[in-house]
């Protein structure tokens, strides 16, 4: 190579490098005002945490409110060496052990830094925090930090708030910036299904701090700082009162109640018992130690029992049996049949109760006879000639859907689970994987007309299944929403209006409902008979595998412009009538006339005296 | 049979070697440190992955090194012409298929093996081999314009046309890297302006481009650093200061390794910004070193190639270090804000994925060079033998050494 090229080039590489070395002494001795800001050794963002929103019911009381905690924060560097841990330890609470743990952190892990605060006690409570808030300047490199976490005036309704937490790393990445380490955020329920208005937005603020930690001043004279905003106000449809009469009466029983207003679609409550406090699982100090205890509880308290659990329906399921049958032209309301107690078919089929022999469709749903359902149901399948069952059972299926069963309501609250419909394509398999034939006859399978076998539902479904014969033939998807409260008024929500309509005559409907009222005054269901309110409802004996039979009831009231629609499960106790009837009049009186009536309190007394989980059963009681 | 001798394995100057070691080195500490705020956020803290990846990336990065220098120098001769024709529709496709990040459509995903890389890191490469051969074949008639001229610059003037849609600085970065291989070519320099010249129409053609379809070329990105740069009134945008801040905080002797603060707010502190993490950590010391090791780097080179008995070697050597050294300091300008931001790694320190491989080949074929230098010279000690018989043998290409004793 040209030697004088290469000196050349050399040359100018050299002074390239020179001007770059110069370039960096110059910011690193020269230039003040980097050197000034060098000082500030780091650019720190301070957050402030907004309030979540509140919680109302339906009628403006408080649910769900804030509770102030302080986060005590340690900037190791600025600790001073001699202060008086003992002191320290008695105004916050804790002991010298967990001072130690806290303060001493793994300096070699990137995590901590000794010129950086770190969180060193959290969530102290406002009252404790009130004493060593005076006390602080005698201990620096402390700072507290203020967060909210939830609070509940009365300890109710904890499935339909669902909770909050911490954010997981996962869901920080998917945020896409939105969540930071240590943020909240609703877990389940309401808290989870509303997080974006609940939660509001974080304030940050840039100070510049020294090597030491001091701030110094704000960034770029506060140009990017922002303030905190709170979260919105949320009412919810639930009924607090009705709630809380209601988890009262379902205390010691394991089940589930639902109630919807039916011109609605709201939730007016929803229990699944047993419950728990959801003081509980607030996400203060002690929330680990609850949160495993009711993890590891045999009853299953965080279960949700309303949509989770999918129970046989029994007898409730005879109302949309009809409806169905009515509508696809197999079912003469005005033809009766014999039961003689039991009905044979291959294997002998038994009715439940002893009854007169049912003259009318009206006359089955009162007595609630089984031999009737059978044969309408058998009549049903076999639509399009009995070698066909298949065809007239996707036709019985389809309008089950309509009723929203077998799929999922699609309500605002999570874990729904759709329930069980069979279609022929179902039987087809179930009798493949049997038998390696799919071919199956309606004889087979009769029991799906009382609402066993194969069938199952949630509470939810039932309780809508119940507001869609109320309605007479529609309904709205059941919710919790009823909208954001912004300057103390409510703005109406949008979002569940439409109505989900049945094609089956409104004639029809008004048959069932004549034979669900007449279940109420002389039937089945005599024992939720309510003084001055025409209640239509059906009640229902779920046998299934776990136990004995659950207890079902479903109601409607008042019969014209009816306010509530109701289904309740009460595990394991047998007749629909003995416990699931009483719990759902008694709460339908109570929401329709505020109070129960004195002729019931005997009733009242009795439900909530009622003890499933903790002794063996009681014998029901009779009438006075 | 695995042990592989330092002696009889790897070949080449042993100083080079030392030099590329402790870069890596380096590089390891470094990216180690500025990555554990990313390590929080991906890996649960887990700080060690991105020291893992680095060193497998380091790895195999010293595996292509030796691979590459233990290849006859003479083979990239032969390769050069293929591997510079593969790159024109490599870059084609990339404009126009590439895939997309930050606006830019830089990288190509290698079908069934998988892997995504840069062409124009690839490009690089394979338009210095060109030019090294293209330069050291027309040595003898270097100064006609048709035959010669014509030949080198076509090339240089397409591959940076092609590079600068999407990758603005690594274009420039390799057209200053081809102005100065002219010069050491003995390019004279009416010819060497000429070529400015038509590289300032290019650039013009590719603004005008823009004018027409403003979503093929990221003129506006160029216009907004820039801007950002000039508009320098509160110490520039916000990674320049917190680089400065970085910068500052170094001092003298530095913060010592792993106790940058300003890692937690430098953007890619991993890869663009690791000289201000090194000035933040080492202070102006380690600074100075670093920034001695690329000259050392350099300087070794250019006394290495002295020695060449083809200039073919020589040019090689010569562009492929220039190249990374000026890449080494682009780098360093941005961080101490000399320049507007490039988006250009520091070479064998910053982290960063097959960019990594491609640095590695380029050291490896120096290393070849230099092996094969060392080589002629423990067989014989009087060069000038070796090189009569080299001319006499191949009497086209003359050595550089040849015709600079005139």
């Amino acid at each position: 190579m040209k030697g004088n090229a290469r000196h050349i080039i050399e040359a100018t590489v050299i002074i390239l490098a020179g001007i770059l070395l110069f370039q960096s002494f110059y910011i690193q001795f020269l230039d003040k005002d980097i050197r000034k800001r060098a000082q500030y050794a780091a650019l720190e963002k301070v957050v402030s945490y907004p309030a979540r929103g509140a919680i109302y019911d339906r009628n403006s009381k408080l649910l769900v409110y804030n509770n102030p905690v302080y986060d005590i924060e340690a900037l190791y560097r600025k600790i001073d060496k001699n202060m008086d841990t003992a002191r320290f330890c008695q105004l916050l609470g804790i002991d010298r052990a967990t001072f130690i743990s806290e303060l001493n952190k793994d300096w070699s892990n990137k995590q901590f830094s000794k010129s950086k605060p770190f969180p060193f006690i959290k969530r102290v409570p406002v009252d404790q925090f009130a004493g060593f808030q005076e006390m602080m300047h005698e201990f620096p490199g402390f700072s507290a930090q203020l967060r909210y976490i939830r609070g509940y005036p009365r300890p109710i309704a904890a499935h339909a708030m669902g909770y909050i937490s911490e954010v997981d790393p996962a869901e920080i990445e998917k945020s896409n910036g939105v969540y930071e380490r240590g943020d909240y955020k609703g877990t389940s329920g309401i808290e989870r299904a509303y997080e974006s208005q609940l939660k509001g937005d974080k304030g940050y603020k840039y100070l510049l701090k020294d090597n030491l930690g001091v701030t110094v001043g704000s960034y770029q004279n506060g140009a990017l700082d922002s303030a905190a905003r709170s979260g919105d106000e949320l009412m919810v449809s639930l009924d607090a009162d009705l709630q809380e009469y209601g988890e009262r009466l379902m205390q010691n029983k394991r089940g589930s109640v639902v109630a919807i207003e039916p011109s609605t679609g709201e939730i007016l409550c929803l229990i699944s018992a047993p419950t728990y406090n959801p003081n509980l699982l607030t996400v203060d100090r002690d929330r680990g130690k609850y949160f495993s205890a009711l993890v590891q509880d045999t009853l299953k308290p965080l279960f949700d029992r309303t949509v989770q659990a999918q129970y046989p329906p029994g007898s409730i399921f005879k109302t949309v049996v009809a409806l169905a049958g009515l509508q696809m032209g197999v079912l003469d309301p005005n033809k009766g049949t014999h039961c003689g107690g039991s009905y044979t078919l291959g294997r002998v089929y038994k009715c439940s109760h002893i009854h007169y022999d049912p003259r009318n469709l009206g006359d089955a749903l009162e007595q609630s006879c089984n031999v009737y359902f059978y044969q309408k149901i058998q009549d049903i399948m076999n639509k399009y000639g009995s070698d066909k069952p298949g065809k007239g059972l996707d036709e019985f299926a389809g309008y089950m859907r309509q009723f929203g069963l077998g799929k999922m309501l699609g309500m605002d609250y999570f874990n729904e689970l759709p329930g069980t419909i069979p279609t022929d394509a179902y039987y087809k398999r179930h009798y493949y994987r049997l038998f390696r034939d799919s071919t199956w006859k309606a004889a087979y399978e009769i029991s799906i007309g009382i609402g066993q076998g194969v069938i199952q539902l949630t509470t939810a479904q039932m309780a809508n299944l119940c507001a869609a014969i109320a309605n007479r033939g529609y309904w709205i998807t059941p919710h919790f929403y009823k909208g954001v409260i912004k300057n103390h008024q409510l703005q109406p929500q949008d979002k569940f209006l439409e109505k989900h309509k049945i094609d089956i005559d409104p004639r029809h409907f008004e048959t069932v409902i004549d034979g669900m009222e007449r279940a109420v005054l002389t039937g089945t269901a005599r024992i939720a008979q309510l003084k001055g309110i025409e209640v239509c409802g059906k009640t229902g004996t779920a046998q299934n595998p776990h136990g004995a039979d659950h207890s079902v009831f479903c109601a409607f009231a008042p019969k014209d412009n009816p306010k509530i629609a109701i289904a309740v499960i009460v595990e394991n106790s047998g007749f629909g009538s003995t416990f699931a009837a009483p719990v759902a009049s008694l709460l339908m009186e109570k929401y329709i006339n505020g109070k129960v009536d004195s002729t019931r309190t005997w009733l009242e007394k009795r439900t909530l005296e009622q003890d499933l989980i903790h002794k063996p059963q009681p014998a029901p009681p009779t009438k006075p | 049979m695995l042990q592989i001798t330092t002696k009889k394995e790897w070949k080449g100057d042993k100083v080079m070697w030392l030099i590329i070691g402790i870069l890596i080195g380096f590089g390891l500490l470094a990216v180690y440190s500025a990555t554990g705020s990313m390590a929080y956020l991906r890996y649960k803290g887990n700080t060690e992955v991105y020291l893992l990846k680095q060193l497998v990336m380091a790895g195999i990065g010293l595996l292509c090194m030796y691979a590459c220098h233990r290849q006859n120098y003479l083979i990239y001769n032969k390769l050069a012409p293929v591997l510079f024709l593969l790159a024109i529709p490599l870059l084609l496709y990339t404009l126009a298929f590439g895939v997309e990040t930050n606006d830019a459509k830089r990288w190509i995903t290698l079908p069934v093996i998988n892997l995504s890389f840069q062409t124009s890191d690839y490009a690089r490469l394979a338009l210095i081999m060109y030019l090294a051969r293209s330069l050291s074949n027309k040595q003898e008639y270097i100064k006609d314009f048709k035959s010669a001229f014509i030949p080198v610059m076509v090339p240089v003037l397409l591959i940076c046309g092609l590079i600068a849609p999407a990758n603005l600085s690594t274009a420039l970065l390799l057209f200053a890297t081809s102005v100065m291989l002219m010069f050491v070519g003995r390019v004279s320099f009416k010819y060497i302006f000429m070529m400015a010249f038509f590289g300032i129409l290019l650039f013009g053609t590719v603004v005008l481009i823009w004018w027409f379809f403003p979503d093929a070329v990221r003129v506006d990105t160029w216009i907004s650093r820039i801007t950002d740069f000039i508009s320098n009134e509160n110490g520039g945008g916000y990674q320049v200061q917190q680089s400065k801040i970085a910068i500052a905080n170094g001092s003298w002797l530095g913060l010592g390794p792993g106790n940058s603060t300003q890692r937690n707010f430098l953007p890619a502190a991993y890869a663009d910004y690791i000289y201000a993490i090194i000035c933040e950590e080492y202070g102006l010391i380690g600074a100075t070193g670093i920034l001695l090791l690329y000259l050392w780097l350099l300087f070794r080179v250019s006394r290495i190639v002295m020695k060449s008995p083809k200039a073919f070697g020589a040019i090689l050597a010569m562009g492929l270090t220039l190249n990374l050294v000026v890449q080494a300091f682009a780098n360093m300008a941005v961080s101490v804000n000399l320049v507007p931001v490039t988006g250009l790694t520091l070479p064998l320190v910053s982290m960063g994925g097959t960019s990594v491989l491609f640095t590695s080949v380029a050291f490896g074929i120096i290393m070849s060079v230099s092996k094969f230098i060392e080589s002629i010279q423990e067989e014989q000690p009087a060069p000038e033998n070796e090189l009569m018989k080299m001319a006499n043998t191949s009497p086209k290409p003359k050595t550089v050494e040849d015709e600079s004793d005139h």
